[in-house]
């Protein structure tokens, strides 16, 4: 990898130590996680001045606790032990979690880390757009303490976050949503390895009549610069009975909300096209999951 | 599936390979292991610009950092001109002289400026950092067509218009046959390039000796190749220059068919320095280094209304890139094997054209220039079929050649076994064509059909072309535990060599597979062989192979008879052992005989010692060299099953049927091996595979396995079956034939063709993205 | 600058020197000559590198050798002992599914991990566990065949 500048790899044990040694490194540090957009990083050409690498595994930032209403899961919980936890399968409003790591190399979910996967903020990525589909905002631990920051806000730009020097992710916050709620996300693309030509996460909240009372449509893979909102879509499902004709009229609104990227895997065309397509079923997917 | 045959001790056994058991437990034998005491690293300064000349380069501040040990630039490598492929000789007509290793000019984003050797490959990577180029670049062109066209960007002031060949085939009257024709079809097909990513980068390690003679271990399809490449490009006699054959290589599928710029850096380095010196290619060096050459193939056909042939006529424009290289030779392959012989139609002709412009270069992949062509033909059969309302195995069987007709490339040889009509109709019924439905009448969203694809006329390695090497050797030695040694030029690639070889010299020996070893070899030790391609080395080494052990038994015979006090006439080999004919109780073991023929005068016995002859003394061996006898032809056809998401384009492959003529099988498991991965990299072109350019600037934005996209276990389908028609080829060893690359030709026209069945949508242009799918859809 | 680091692989404890940008995959090969471990892309996409650490398969070109300090690694060389092949070792050989042989090494370690977690699996968590291995000679058949095997043996 092209680190031609890193000098030490720390291991601190604390988010002050973390928060110290961002603060004395700054441009020069980068948080690890699992590590495995290094890769991608370096292919990138954005490692050369990185002289130090802050491992935060050592945190016991690996827990995932639902509590209160909020479910908590710390930044180091890799891919893995998200999956292996048993709300995931059994939660119908997670269910966007759990489709979304599907798609992912046992290798890749083995390392890679809750914190890692949004801190890259790499809008191709599966994870952020599932998070961001169940309203989750991220806990950012800095020099003037921790402060919340909603991941509808936190995504700036490809490699650009909300995080201001010397932050770092210490835990995502997912609210626990009413009762009627599920979710469910969609890739296209079938290489394992390969990032999302297009993905979507959707979540449905059906109120006592059937009706959908809230509705959250997110976008990810070639959509531009950071993950889309369908928020045409979420308005045209609200307050109606989701059934055929509605998810069909609903999708078909996507258009308006989507301005996706051509480039040498698909156009943006194409990418408008399926977007419709996948929102549907994922709604048809999502509504299965609560008859 | 074993097959029993109780008349054979090795041949149609899936006998395990040896060298399995070493790859499971960390297969010390691959290339990228090797390492030499005060070995130094390579590395290459590759051009940013796709067309560019340079004006000057400045290496002192590389050549200042601590431990950088020698620098090359185009002003320190020979400017002798050369062609890298391996398997004709370096002038053959067909060879196209056109590449230096280091060159002032550049015609591919990628390709080498300079190359620098230190203590290791970190100091190496830094300091192609602190090479300092002046390019003057040049106007660049990335289309063939545009290349053709008047005022575009010339590559070479000896080819006018970019061509670099444009042969011309014709036969009988195409007018005439265009005139007779009831229907005329006309169609444009296109395939991309894609790389055969084989899993261990090209790697090798050169050394000299102190008297200046070269020594390279190389992760190469052919070792003699490689030295008379190499020998040439750096102006030295051959027998200056060693290649040591790796016992085993991780794969080649005809990428490493071309001596890579690695290997006379490597070897130029190792002369400046007298140290042995390495260079691994990154992934990303490879994705630029090799690939299929597109092509695009514009068909024009003529038909009765029955489907008979009247006229075939093609254009083939076939991107050559930045060098000649293979795209000399793939486009002739391609238009012969590929387009004008797998079927019999008086009226055809054939216009190809390799054509250079400012991509990466082309190389060698299975099949070499027919998958390009088959998906033409195969597709437009198909489309012709559906117009004139005929069944496209009936079709293909009208038009088809028979067995015992004379081979349409080389009417010397005849088509002695050639059972195309059993692989159409076996597998007809195993996939269960008879039920297949109309086009794209399926319901829902999700849509199934069935398509075929054949591959009817191939080669047995490369007898009758007039400028390929086609020889072979070996050395079969009996050692004294009854074991036998062989000793082949031929590399394995993963494709069996090891195995299937041993078990023909372990057939003519009457024993078990396990009982012959192939041995370590290299240019100095052994015979010519030509290289592991053309499906050649089961057939042709495997010839070479045969006639060693029987050279070698012949011996075992005499020394036995001698011994057993009979004439050689009279004794026999049954199952290891040499009896007397119709006398079964006097006879001895291979072992003992051998013992004897090594031991030295006085042999101690138990009855005290006894002399032994002087006709008894000296290795049992036998060597062979010569060209194959023939040229026979395997059949092939494939049935696919996909099912199509008419929404989102996707496609998914349900399920495979291959059908080959293969002659006698020789290893089972092996040969539904080959055919699988076979598959595995026909669905990749088919479907997903693509080397991706920025067309502003040549940067290949696919040089890694996240974007190039080759099939995984997920996407593959779980059902591939393969029947094995056995015809017994009378010139081939035990009846072999060959197998090794039809079935990557027939996947991408089978699998748009069931595209078809199920959709009703025609996909011309390869991949078949789902973006692709779902515009033959009409639905972007 | 150097750091000196204890690895555990394979039940042994390496005490060797690294550099902080030393991938794990780096340091078993070029450090303790543990060669079964490939470099197919050193990018995270053929899974030629795959080792388990703490029992899970894992990219080692994806990680640091000084992030992998007091973990469990273990290689293809880890699997054999005395002589004696892992089950999944012989039903690769006994399915026929080594051609090159390349990927192997890294299709056993991520075979073993999946076995690991889930002794008995279906054909389709067969195809998915393997995902992350890229293979060009076999078309995956007799590999996944081969887990098959060695899974009805455990």
């Amino acid at each position: 990898m092209a680190f031609s500048k890193l000098k030490e790899v720390y291991t601190p044990q604390s988010s002050e130590e973390v928060v110290k040694l961002l603060k004395q490194h700054g441009h020069g540090a980068l948080i690890l996680g699992g590590g495995t957009f290094l890769h991608g990083l370096s292919a990138r050409g954005l490692l050369p001045d990185v002289e130090a690498l802050i491992d935060i595994q050592k945190l016991g930032l690996d827990y995932f606790t639902p509590s209160n209403g909020v479910v908590k899961t710390g930044a180091s919980v890799t891919f893995t032990a998200l999956e292996k936890q048993p709300e995931l399968t059994k939660a119908p409003w997670l269910g966007v979690l759990k489709d979304a790591l599907e798609y992912i190399p046992v290798q890749v979910k083995n390392m890679a880390t809750v914190g890692g996967s949004l801190a890259s903020s790499l809008p191709l990525f599966d994870l952020p757009v599932a998070f961001m589909t169940l309203k989750g905002s991220v806990v950012a631990a800095g020099p003037k303490g921790n402060r919340k920051i909603s991941l509808d806000e936190f995504f700036k730009g490809q490699f650009e976050n909300a995080l201001q020097r010397g932050e770092f992710i210490t835990e995502v916050l997912l609210p626990v949503p009413p009762r009627r709620t599920a979710s469910a996300f969609l890739k296209n693309e079938k290489h394992a390895n390969a990032l999302a030509i297009l993905n979507v996460g959707v979540s449905i909240t059906l109120d006592k009549a059937g009706k959908c009372e809230e509705a959250r449509v997110v976008f990810g893979g070639g959509v531009g610069d950071v993950p889309v909102r369908g928020r045409s879509c979420e308005n045209a499902l609200e307050g109606k009975r989701p059934n055929k004709e509605l998810l069909k009229l609903a999708s078909e609104t996507v258009e308006a909300d989507l301005n996706p990227i051509s480039d040498h895997r698909a156009s943006a065309k194409y990418r408008k096209a399926i977007a419709k397509v996948l929102v549907e079923r994922a709604f048809e997917t999502a509504l299965q999951k609560l008859n | 599936m074993a097959r029993k045959n109780s008349a054979t001790t090795a041949i149609g056994k899936s006998a395990p390979r040896p060298d399995a058991y070493e790859k499971v437990t960390g297969g010390k034998g691959f290339t990228i292991n090797l390492k030499l005491p005060g070995m130094l690293h390579a590395r290459i300064l590759r051009s940013p610009y796709p067309h560019a000349r340079i004006r000057r380069i400045d290496t002192s501040r590389a050549e200042k950092l601590p431990g950088v040990k020698a620098v090359l630039t185009p002003k320190d490598v020979p400017q002798t001109k050369f062609s890298p492929v391996l398997f004709e000789p370096t002038l053959a007509a067909t060879m196209v002289q056109d590449m230096l290793i280091l060159s002032d000019r550049i015609r591919y984003a990628g390709e080498p400026v300079a190359a620098l050797a230190a203590t290791s490959v970190e100091i190496a990577e830094e300091a192609l950092g602190l090479i300092d180029v002046d390019y003057e670049v040049l106007p660049a062109v990335f289309d063939p067509e545009e290349a053709l066209k008047p005022g575009a960007p010339q590559l070479y002031e000896t080819a006018p218009n970019n061509v670099a060949v444009g042969p011309v085939f014709s036969f009988g009257d195409i007018e005439k046959g265009f005139a007779e024709a009831d229907y005329i079809f006309e169609g444009t097909y296109e395939t991309q390039r894609v790389h055969t990513c084989y899993m261990e980068p090209r790697v090798c390690v050169a050394d000299t000796d102190s008297r200046g003679r070269l020594t390279i271990w190389s992760s190469t399809q052919h070792i003699f190749g490689l030295r008379e490449k190499l020998a040439f490009a750096l102006g030295l006699p051959e027998s200056q220059v060693r290649v040591m054959k790796p016992p085993y290589i991780g794969g080649g599928f005809g990428g490493k068919l071309d001596m890579g710029l690695h290997e006379p850096i490597c070897a130029l380095f190792s002369m400046k320095t007298r140290r042995p010196v390495r260079l691994e290619q990154t992934r990303y060096e490879e994705f630029i280094s090799t690939t299929r050459n597109p092509i695009k193939m514009y068909l024009k056909t003529g038909v009765k209304k029955d489907g008979t042939f009247t006229a075939r006529y093609a254009k083939s424009i076939l991107d050559t890139g930045a060098h000649a290289t293979h795209g000399a030779i793939v486009v002739m392959v391609h238009g012969f094997f590929g387009f004008l012989l797998p079927y019999r139609c008086e009226n055809k002709k054939w216009e190809g054209c390799s054509v250079y412009t400012n991509n990466m270069v082309g190389g060698g992949y299975r099949g070499y220039g027919c998958p390009q062509g088959a998906f033409a033909v195969e597709s437009q059969i198909d489309e012709i079929c559906e117009k004139l309302k005929l069944d496209p195995v009936e079709f293909r069987l009208k038009n088809a050649h028979k067995e015992g007709d004379p081979h349409p490339f080389n009417p010397g040889f005849t088509l002695s076994t050639y059972r195309f009509e059993d692989c159409l109709v076996q597998g007809a019924e195993r996939i269960g064509w008879s039920e297949r439905k109309a086009a794209g009448s399926g319901r829902g969203s999700k849509k199934k059909g069935i398509g075929l694809a054949t591959q009817p006329l191939w080669v047995s390695g490369c007898m009758g072309f007039p400028d390929i090497y086609e020889h072979s050797g070996a050395i079969v030695k009996l050692n004294v535990d009854g074991t036998a040694d062989l000793a082949v030029a031929t590399v394995d690639l993963g494709s069996g060599q090891i195995i299937t070889l041993s078990q023909i010299a372990a057939e003519e020996l009457t024993l078990s597979p396990d009982k012959v070893r192939v041995t370590a070899a290299d240019t100095d030790t052994v015979p010519f062989d030509a290289p592991a391609h053309a499906s050649r080395v089961t057939y042709s080494t495997g010839n070479a192979v045969k006639a060693a052990a029987a050279s070698a038994k012949k011996r075992l015979l005499e020394v036995a008879a001698s011994l057993l006090e009979a004439s050689p006439e009279d004794v026999e080999l049954v199952e290891g052992t040499v009896r007397v004919k119709g006398a079964p109780k006097k006879s001895m073991n291979i072992a003992d005989v051998v013992k004897r023929a090594e031991s030295p005068f006085l042999v101690m016995t138990a009855q005290g010692p006894q002399p032994t002859s002087v006709q008894e003394k000296g290795t049992i061996i036998g060597v062979s060299s010569m060209a194959p006898p023939s040229n026979p032809s395997p059949a092939t056809a494939e049935f696919v099953e996909v099912e199509v998401d008419t929404e989102t384009g996707e496609v998914d492959v349900l399920r495979v049927v291959y059908a080959h003529d293969i002659g006698r099988v020789i290893n089972p498991q092996g040969a539904e091996g080959q055919v699988e991965g076979g598959f595995q990299q026909g669905m990749g072109f088919a479907l997903s595979e693509k080397i991706s350019f920025d067309q502003s600037n040549g940067a290949c934005l696919s040089g890694d396995f996240l974007n190039y996209k080759m099939p995984t276990a997920p996407e593959m389908p779980t059902q591939i079956e393969s029947i094995f028609i056995e015809s017994n080829e009378p010139t081939g060893p035990f009846g072999a034939k060959s197998l090794a690359e039809p079935c990557v030709i027939v996947p991408a026209p089978a699998i748009a063709n069931a595209i078809y069945n199920a959709t009703g949508a025609r996909v011309r242009q390869l991949p078949i993205t789902p973006e692709r799918v779902l515009a033959a859809l009409g639905k972007l | 600058m150097k750091k000196i680091l204890n690895l555990q692989v394979n039940g042994e404890t390496h005490e060797i020197a690294v550099n902080p940008a030393d991938t794990l995959l780096h340091v078993l090969r070029e450090g303790l000559g543990l060669i079964g471990t490939k470099r197919g892309c050193d990018s995270g996409g053929c899974g030629c590198c795959t080792v388990l650490v703490d029992g899970k398969a894992v990219y080692s070109c994806m990680l640091l050798a000084l992030s992998a300090v007091g973990k469990s690694i273990v290689t293809i060389e880890g699997l054999s002992t005395d002589g004696k092949l892992d089950p999944l070792q012989e039903a690769f050989i006994k399915a026929g599914a080594v051609q090159c042989g390349f990927c192997v090494c890294g299709m056993i370690i991520s075979s073993k991990g999946l076995l690991m977690e889930n002794p008995h699996p279906k054909e389709a968590e067969i195809r998915q566990a393997l995902s992350g291995n890229l293979c060009r000679c076999t078309g995956y058949h007799k590999i996944v065949e081969a887990v098959r095997i060695a899974s009805a043996h455990s």
